[in-house]
Order: C-alpha cells, then sequence, then structure tokens
C-alpha cells in the first residue's frame, strides 16, 4: 500500500545526497564544526544520539516483537513437529515431514496455479486500470472530487466482506448478474458461476480487481503530481506526442513507486485470503484456492503442523520474490537516466 | 499530458470513467437495494430493481436480536484507538528512520517489510496462548494492542516517506531559536505534514475495522465481538441470512466510506507530499 | 520472559484507563463465573440457551453463567484453541466428531462419578444413555438431543406436478424432482449437498441401499465385514445419486453445503431437502414458504424399502481445565433435565432425549410426526451407528466431500469413486487391527 511511496523517495534521496546527515551532530548537542559538511557527520556516534534512537523506536519495537514476532516465531516451531490439535499426546519432532506433506498433497499443482493466476490476474487488470484512471484524473474536471470520493471507497471496505458481497451477485439463481446478462441477451440460462470450475476463479478475480484499483490509482495519481510540469512543457516544445510523453516522461518519472507499489500489492495479494474465503471458500473442487486458503484449510483439520509448514514456506517465498525483484527493477533504475 | 485534448480523447475519457463509476457503484447500491427488501422478497422472481415494498425490517432485526449497535461500538472504539496510538508510535520510529543514519537501520526496515508476508494464520494458536498468559482474550484492549502491532510496520514506512519529505531546514531553524528535538517535532513538524498523518490514520483505522481473524480469534463473548466478526456469524450454519447480511454490510461499509469520501483529497495529498519529489 | 511482564504491565496499566474490563475479577462475594462455550451457533439458538441459562442463575444465584457463541464456521478451531490453553472454558458444546479427539487430548473432564445417582439418567432414553458413555464407560459428555435426517418437501409443487404423495424411495425421490424442476422458472428438484460434508448425504443414500445387510453397530460395514461402498447396490445408488444432481438440482448446488441448501428450501425455489429436524425451526420462519406449503416425510428408502437412520449427536460437557468443575456440572445436568431439556429439543427442534417426549403431543403432530413414524418402525428405519468418531474422521470429511464434487462436477465416475472409498475404508480398518 501506502508502503510504496516512501521506499520510493528513501532510494532516491539517499542516492543524491544523504539528508539524514545533517541532523545528526545536533542530536548531541555539539555545535557544527565549521565547514563540515552535513555528509560527514552522520558517524559521529554519541550515548546521547543513541538513546534517543533507542527511545523513539522502543514503542515500535516493542509491540511488533511480542505481538507480531514471538507468536510466529513460537508458531515456525510446530512445522517440525508431529501437532495435530486431534492428537497433542505425541507432538514429537519430525524433521521436514511436514514440508514433504504440502508437496505430496495432490491438490499441490493446483493450488500453486491458482495463486500464480490470483497475483497475476489480479495485479495486471488493477495496475492498468488503476494508471489510466490515474492519468485521467490528473487534470482537473467538473466534479472531480467527487468523483474521486465515489471511485475510491472499494478500498475502505473489508476482503471477506467483498466476497460476501460479490457471493451474492454471483448468485446463480437469484444473482444480479445472471439475470443483467440474460436481459442483455448474452447467455440463455443462468450460469452458476461460483459453482463451475471454469468461471469460478474469473468471479474472484473480478471482484479482487474491483477492490484493488484504488489503491493503484490513489498511488499513481500522487505520484503524478508531484511531476513537474516543466517536464511536459518541454516536451510539448520537442514535439513529442501523448504516447512518448508517456514512455518517455510519466512512466521513468514514477518507475520507482510504480515498482514498489507493484512489489507491496503482489505480497498483499498473495497473502489475501479474506476475499476467496469469503465468496467461495475456495472450492469447486479446490479451484479457487490459493496458497493462503489452502493454509486456512489446513488449519481447520487442526493440522497445525503442515500449516505452519505451508506458512514458512510463504514467508519464505515472498522473501525470495522481493529480493528478486528490488534486484531486477534496480538495474533499470541504473541503466535508465 | 498536459496539452490539448482531443474530442476523441474526451469521449474516450469520459466514457471510460462513466463505466468504472458505475461498476465500482454497482456493488453498493445493489447490497443496499437488497438490504431494503422485505425479507420474503428478496428471493423473489423475477428480480427487482427497486424495492416494490420499502422495509427497514433487516435493519430493525438487526439492533433488536442481534445486538448490531454493540458490534458497531466495539469496532469503531477498538479501530480508533488502535490507528490513533499505532500513528503516533509510528510517527516516532517513522521518524528516526528518516533523520538518523545507524547501523541497524535497513534491518529494522527488512523487518517491517517481512511483517507484510507474514500469513496471519500461522500466529494464531501461539499468540492465542500469549494473550492468555497475559489476561487479555476477550478483552477490547487486547485487540487493541494486537493491532497496534499490526499497523506499525506499514505505517512507519509510511510515515517515513513524508518526513524524507519536508526539508530539515525547517526543523534546525526551530532548534535554533531554541525548541527542543521533541518541540520541533510537534511544534513545527507534524502541522506541515498533516494530510500526511491523516492519511495514515485513516489507513489504519480501515485496517483495524475491517479485521477478522484475530478478532475471531481473541474475542469470545457477545458483548466483545467487532462487526467483521458478526458478519461472518450471519452464515450460521443453519441459513445464510441474505437480508440482515446486507444490511449489516451497508452498515459496516457506511463508517470507512463517509471517511475515505472527505478523506480521498486528504490521502492524494498526503501521499503527493510524500510520495516522490524530484 | 522480560517482554511478557513488559507487555503485561502495560496492558494492565491500559486496562485500567481505557476499558474499565472486570471479566477476569473473581467474584469477591463467593459468586462463580462459568464460561459456556457452544459450536453448532445460530442466532435463534444462542437466545434459546440464554434463556434457559438465565432460569439456571435463578435456580443458582451464586453461579454466573457468561454464553460464549463463536461463528460457526470457526467454532471449533476457537474451542480447540481455547481448551489447549487451559482457561476460558468450563461447560462446552462437545460433539460426537470432536469428543475422540478433544478426550484423547486430555481436554474434556470424565463426569462419570459426579453424574453416578444423578437423577436425570432414568429419565432418558436408552439411545441417550448409551451415547453419554465411550468405549471405556467414560462420560465426557450428555446428550442434549440427536440429529436424524428426514425429509422436507412442498407440498404444493409435488400436487402440481401431478403425485398424491411424498417419496418413500430414492427412485420416486428422483422421478418427482425431476417433474418439479424448471431452471427457467428458478424452480428447482432437490437441494443438493454437493459442497461442505456433502460425503453425509451420499453415504445416507448408500446406506438406504444396503439396509439389508448393513452392521449396525458401524454404519460403513456390511454384516460381511466388507465396506458399504463395495456392495454392488452402491453402484445403483450412486447412479441414481448422480441422476438427482443432473436432473433435478440447481446448478450451484455444486457448492452447496448446510447453509444454502437450507436457504435453498427457505427461500421457496427447491422443492425436496433431506436435512436435520434442527431445520424446521429455520424453514417455520421463512417469508417465502407459508406453513400449509410444506411437509415433512420419514427418510426416504431404498428399493428393498427398508432405510438407514445414521444418527449423530451433541451434548454438554466440562473442560478439564476448569476451576469449577462442581459448578460446571451442575450446569449440565440443569440443560440434560426437565423442562430446560425438553424447552431447548423443541424450539431448537432435535430428537429428543427424554423419555417422556413419546407422549408429548407436541411430537405428534406437523413436520414433527415423520420422527415419531420414525421411531416406531425400527424395523424399515433402522438406528445404525456411524464411525464418526474414529481419528481419521476429519481427514475422511475432506477426502470423500472432494470426491463427491468431482463426481458430479464429471472427473470421476462413480464406480471411481465407489472402489477409492472402498479402498480407504479397508485400509483404516486393518491398520486398525
Amino acid at each position: 500500500m501506502a508502503g510504496a511511496s516512501p521506499t520510493t523517495n528513501t532510494t532516491k534521496t539517499t542516492r543524491a545526497t544523504p539528508p539524514g546527515a545533517g541532523r545528526t551532530s545536533r542530536t548531541s548537542g555539539a555545535a557544527p564544526a565549521p565547514g563540515a559538511r552535513p555528509g560527514r557527520r552522520k558517524r559521529e556516534f554519541t550515548t546521547r544520539r543513541g538513546l534517543l534512537i533507542a527511545a523513539f523506536m522502543a514503542p515500535a519495537a516493542v509491540f511488533v516483537a511480542v505481538f507480531t514476532y514471538y507468536p510466529v516465531i513460537a508458531g515456525s516451531q510446530m512445522a517440525f513437529r508431529n501437532w495435530k490439535l486431534t492428537d497433542l499426546t505425541d507432538t514429537s519432532w519430525v524433521g521436514l515431514r511436514n514440508f514433504r506433506d504440502v508437496f505430496a498433497d495432490p491438490a499441490w499443482g493446483t493450488v500453486l496455479a491458482n495463486t500464480a493466476l490470483w497475483v497475476v490476474g489480479s495485479i495486471v487488470p488493477q495496475l492498468v486500470i488503476g494508471f489510466a484512471l490515474a492519468l485521467w484524473l490528473r487534470r482537473r474536471f467538473r466534479f472531480r472530487g467527487i468523483y474521486q470520493a465515489l471511485i475510491f471507497f472499494p478500498w475502505a471496505i473489508s476482503g471477506f466482506l467483498i466476497g460476501i458481497l460479490f457471493r451474492w451477485m454471483f448468485n446463480s439463481e437469484f444473482g444480479v448478474v445472471n439475470d443483467l446478462l440474460q436481459k442483455a441477451g448474452l447467455i440463455d440460462e443462468p450460469i452458476a458461476w461460483l459453482a463451475d470450475p471454469d468461471t469460478a476463479m474469473a468471479a474472484v478475480l473480478v471482484a479482487n480487481v474491483w477492490y484493488g484499483v484504488t489503491f493503484f490509482a490513489i498511488m499513481i495519481l500522487a505520484a503524478l503530481q508531484s511531476i513537474p510540469d516543466e517536464l511536459y512543457e518541454a516536451a510539448a516544445l520537442d514535439g513529442a506526442g501523448k504516447v512518448r510523453t508517456l514512455f518517455r516522461i510519466t512512466i521513468p518519472y514514477i518507475r520507482t513507486t510504480l515498482a514498489l507499489t507493484v512489489l507491496l500489492r503482489v505480497i498483499w495479494i498473495f497473502n489475501f485470503p479474506d476475499l476467496i474465503f469469503g465468496m467461495t471458500g475456495g472450492g469447486p473442487n479446490n479451484e479457487t484456492h490459493i496458497v493462503t486458503t489452502w493454509m486456512i484449510k489446513i488449519t481447520q483439520q487442526g493440522d497445525y503442523g503442515r500449516a505452519s509448514a505451508l506458512g514458512l514456506l510463504v514467508v519464505a517465498g515472498l522473501l525470495l520474490f522481493a529480493t528478486f525483484f528490488l534486484l531486477a527493477t534496480r538495474e533499470k533504475r541504473e541503466v535508465k537516466p | 499530458m498536459i496539452g490539448k485534448e482531443s474530442a476523441i480523447g474526451r469521449a474516450v475519457k469520459f466514457t471510460f470513467l462513466g463505466l468504472w463509476l458505475v461498476f465500482t457503484v454497482f456493488p453498493l447500491y445493489w447490497i443496499t437495494v437488497t438490504s431494503l427488501k422485505a425479507p420474503g422478497d428478496i428471493f423473489a422472481f423475477p428480480i427487482a430493481y427497486w424495492p416494490e415494498h420499502f422495509s427497514l425490517e433487516n435493519y430493525s432485526g438487526l439492533f433488536g436480536t442481534a445486538d448490531f449497535g454493540t458490534y458497531l461500538t466495539n469496532s469503531l472504539v477498538v479501530a480508533t484507538v488502535a490507528g490513533v496510538v499505532a500513528t503516533a508510535i509510528s510517527m516516532l520510529s517513522a521518524y528516526v528512520l528518516a533523520r538518523f543514519e545507524f547501523r541497524t537501520k535497513s534491518a529494522l526496515l527488512m523487518a517491517a517489510l517481512v511483517t507484510q508476508m507474514i500469513p496471519t494464520f500461522i500466529a494464531l494458536g501461539p499468540l492465542y496462548l500469549l494473550m492468555t498468559d497475559l489476561r487479555l482474550v476477550d478483552n477490547r484492549l487486547g485487540l487493541v494492542l494486537v493491532y497496534i502491532a499490526v499497523c506499525i510496520p506499514f505505517c512507519t514506512v509510511m510515515l517515513r516517506g513524508f518526513f524524507e519529505n519536508i526539508p530539515d531546514a525547517l526543523e534546525e531553524a526551530a532548534m535554533i531559536d531554541g525548541l527542543s528535538r521533541f518541540g520541533a517535532l510537534f511544534r513545527v513538524l507534524l502541522p506541515v505534514m498533516r494530510p500526511g498523518i491523516v492519511a495514515a490514520f485513516i489507513f489504519n483505522f480501515v485496517n483495524c475495522w475491517n479485521e477478522l481473524f484475530l478478532s475471531v480469534t481473541l474475542m469470545n463473548s457477545d458483548a466483545n465481538k467487532t462487526v467483521p466478526t458478526a458478519l461472518n456469524g450471519f452464515i450460521s450454519s443453519f441459513n445464510i441470512d441474505w437480508g440482515s447480511m446486507s444490511a449489516a454490510a451497508v452498515l459496516t461499509i457506511l463508517p470507512t466510506m463517509v471517511l475515505f469520501a472527505f478523506a480521498s483529497r486528504h490521502i492524494v495529498q498526503g501521499l503527493t507530499s510524500g510520495a516522490v519529489k524530484g | 520472559m522480560r517482554r511478557r511482564t513488559a507487555a503485561l504491565a502495560l496492558g494492565t496499566a491500559a486496562v485500567m484507563v481505557l476499558t474499565g474490563c472486570s471479566t477476569m475479577s473473581p467474584g469477591a462475594d463467593g459468586t462463580v463465573t462459568l464460561n459456556m462455550v457452544e459450536s453448532l451457533t445460530n442466532p435463534a439458538r444462542t437466545d434459546l440457551l440464554k434463556g434457559l441459562i438465565a432460569d439456571f442463575q435463578k435456580q443458582n444465584p451464586k453461579i454466573k453463567v457468561n454464553l460464549v457463541s463463536p461463528p460457526t464456521e470457526q467454532a471449533d478451531q476457537k474451542i480447540q484453541q481455547m481448551l489447549q490453553s487451559g482457561s476460558g472454558v468450563d461447560t462446552l458444546e462437545v460433539r460426537d466428531i470432536t469428543v475422540g479427539p478433544w478426550s484423547n487430548n486430555g481436554w474434556l473432564y470424565d463426569m462419570k462419578k459426579d453424574l453416578d445417582g444423578w437423577q436425570g439418567w432414568q429419565a432418558m432414553t436408552e439411545n441417550a444413555v448409551k451415547a453419554s458413555k465411550d468405549a471405556k464407560g467414560r462420560t465426557y459428555f450428555v446428550p442434549y438431543g440427536f440429529y436424524g435426517l428426514s425429509l422436507f418437501y412442498r407440498t404444493d409443487l409435488i400436487k402440481d406436478a401431478g403425485f398424491s404423495k411424498p417419496p418413500a424411495t430414492w427412485d420416486e425421490l428422483l422421478e418427482q424432482a425431476t417433474a418439479i424442476h424448471d431452471p427457467a422458472k428458478r424452480r428447482y428438484g432437490y437441494a443438493f449437498r454437493g459442497g461442505a460434508n456433502a460425503n453425509s448425504n451420499a453415504t445416507a443414500i448408500i446406506e438406504a441401499y444396503v439396509a439389508d445387510r448393513i452392521d449396525a453397530a458401524n454404519g460403513f460395514k456390511l454384516t460381511d465385514g466388507k465396506t458399504i461402498f463395495s456392495a454392488p447396490e452402491a453402484q445403483d445408488a450412486m447412479e441414481t445419486y448422480l441422476k438427482l444432481f443432473k436432473e433435478a438440482s440447481p446448478k450451484s448446488s455444486v457448492s452447496w453445503g448446510y447453509p444454502e441448501m437450507v436457504e435453498g428450501f427457505t427461500n421457496g425455489s427447491t422443492a425436496f431437502l433431506l436435512q436435520d429436524p434442527e431445520v424446521i425451526a429455520t424453514v417455520s420462519q421463512s417469508k417465502s414458504v407459508s406453513k400449509d406449503q410444506w411437509a415433512t416425510a420419514p427418510l426416504i428408502a431404498g428399493p428393498s424399502g427398508r432405510t438407514v437412520q445414521p444418527l449423530a449427536t451433541a451434548g454438554w460437557g466440562v473442560a478439564e481445565g476448569s476451576k469449577h468443575k462442581a459448578e460446571a456440572v451442575k450446569l449440565v445436568e440443569f440443560l440434560s433435565e426437565g423442562e430446560a431439556s425438553t424447552a431447548f429439543t423443541k424450539k431448537n427442534s432435535l430428537v429428543p432425549i427424554l423419555k417422556s417426549a413419546t407422549e408429548d403431543p407436541f411430537y405428534r403432530t406437523g413436520p414433527w410426526s415423520s420422527y415419531v413414524t420414525m421411531t416406531e418402525n425400527p424395523e424399515k428405519y433402522q438406528v445404525v451407528t456411524q464411525p464418526r468418531g474414529v481419528d481419521w474422521w476429519t481427514e475422511w470429511q475432506q477426502k470423500s466431500d472432494a470426491d463427491v464434487q468431482k463426481m458430479i462436477l464429471g472427473k470421476i465416475t462413480p464406480k471411481e469413486l465407489l472402489a477409492a472409498w472402498d479402498a480407504y475404508w479397508t485400509e483404516k480398518w486393518q491398520r486398525e487391527k
């Protein structure tokens, strides 16, 4: 989400001039040495400065350590044990058995393929539509404020509730989607959207696109508004057309925002079982199960060992992805001006 | 993008914007219409696009039998307190991360990113045991504490971006004028950052307002339930109660929607100042 | 753990300021607070329980009961978490499918001694007394009632389709449902169970088809020791069942579980529903189907004219971690006898646990009469114990649900399904020995 923007400028700012530098010495209370450049001062360590950093970081660190990291680390040991709620009399260590069980499940291939489809099929339309909306909303027009307020609201709704909402609309007997399609003459008889393996994923994706476009639109719009008009004026003077301007100026300028928004969204969409949970519960025939809904299913069976193993795999996979993604986009950033 | 738009361009633009508006608003319209139908009419065929008999029965049922008012209050209290505290705490950490260089900084940022990758379900069991030890199960305060922890990483990273975009000169000047660092932070920086802080709070509030799995896990008694848990409850083992469900959905969506609508400019503005600078 | 202490200090401080919470304060005046957790939650039942609890508190002014009602889908998982943490539960709802694992983990309290000499036993039916004891004679829960199947049907729809009486066999059901089925008019024959717990109705039809040679002690076994899935009749059963889906059920029922099936019947679109008596209460409240439009018929039979009633049960038990076991047992006793039990089974529409029910006019009329018919003809409607307490029951449910869904989606044939099920149970039973 919003994480994208800040990170963006970190990379930029650090590259230009380390901005944090100037302030550090002041913490120590010492007057800045005359002629000393801010960049040099950052390595001055004093107890007072250290204490200030620690004091300001402490509340956040304590909260996250106690309520996020501690349970996760405590929970991850279950991944290596025979930890089934149905029988806790034997919770011996079983090495990597739970991990093997995850991979050995006949449905695992389907789940992985679904996850890929879920992530890509959500992110691409969200990005494209979000981008288009942002481009068009950049220029002032009448009622723009109201329009913006009206189309941004999906982000404020919970994934579970969106699942329920669309489950009702895609209901094959009394759903409004079938009714509209029939009225338009596009289909003859109602489609059992959520019960048909061929259409269930499509329906779920529609719901997720509906929900997620907002975030891209907001982030990109914010980025676009910070592009100085002079750049466009210069391009216009050079006689650059719209498409050229888009690819030569707009996209390069907001590239970092784009890359980091995409990265965060991929992580979030991957870790977003709520919508599917509310809409299909993973069915029919596992066709809408993604890795994280699959994990819920395993948890509900009481096999905490295997669920934890799967959870660790998710974190590892996403870390790997994030690393590669950051490396890949960084390279590009350096090639281009 | 700044040149004159052609007539065709305008037509394409407004057609697209119009279609998107319809697509976005329709589900909301539909759930509202459903909630206003008399319970027997929801399954009438042909489907009515406007309630034939307006009825508030679905709504009155929520407050009569289901005690929805309590759930709304709980959600409001929990999301507000957690949102405010998380924003305040994140402001401190974001400030340090923006203004200082220190050895553990990149590790801390990484730790924040990793929190986003952890599936909630891996932590539920141990978290429940921890909260039992702390005597905070089935307690709104317990949920608030957990939500604060959930909000902090993202909120910190977001606010850090805003701090970085405010020139150092501002607080330096203030400190030369004799203000302490705290004084500079509160008197000078915060007013400048207001849209960003509002945006951060709204994101926190919405996240907490909507959270389901942690709430189901940590809250037991009816008096402590939040709205998403109640919604989940409407899919009872006997019957999906679409009437109550849609009425509850409307009531759940309204507060955050209004918040978003009023603050949508703030959000974009807040992020703009933070998003990218030259 | 220093962190824990720090958080605890922070927590307690904030508790005072923020919430003024009082849940954990043990009654200074000697009052005991019991936490009671239900599992098969629904709003009407929760209200009913609250009423009964109020009566209990009136009789026992020193005991306060705090009812916890988690959403059904997460309920058992949540109860497990609470039991594992060792606190927060005193009295709880235990089901035939959860009693095995939970007692095995040492989470449930054996009430045998406490209930020795309890008068309530005398008033209970034989079935109920039997269900309250496990294989080793321990009492982990006292059943509050039984769930059995009967056929809910639409009197007006079968009449319009030209039938004079409800179906008595699966073949007749198929015939009538097909005649009524008309998707274009949003009218459907049968509320098929293709989603969660699809296996229960699939095995019900198989058991009906093999009713003549089923093992009364194990509903999945034939008298010759083989699985019911290996019987040739099972093949006929599955073919009929598949036809019932293809020709008489809404397409979306591929993913229908309990709530969707009941919804399908109560919203007036579906003519037949095979369900627990519990549903009577829900259907009675329907705004789309009026009282004279529906009735129940006894569970439908196989070709032999006999059938099998797969009884399921649940009841109230006490957590091993409870600090107030005596009071918790008292609550179980209260709920299991006299007016409380009668009220609970009547309003929640369950097959009652008290002998007195057979004389009660309430059960002789309306939708309930089917259940009386069934109890009075045990030859035709055999009561057979299902192997629901085995360790692998959850695994079986997941597997068999997936298989039923695959079959109706055409991914596997009935034959393949039955072969897989036969292999599954044969292997499990062999390993058990």
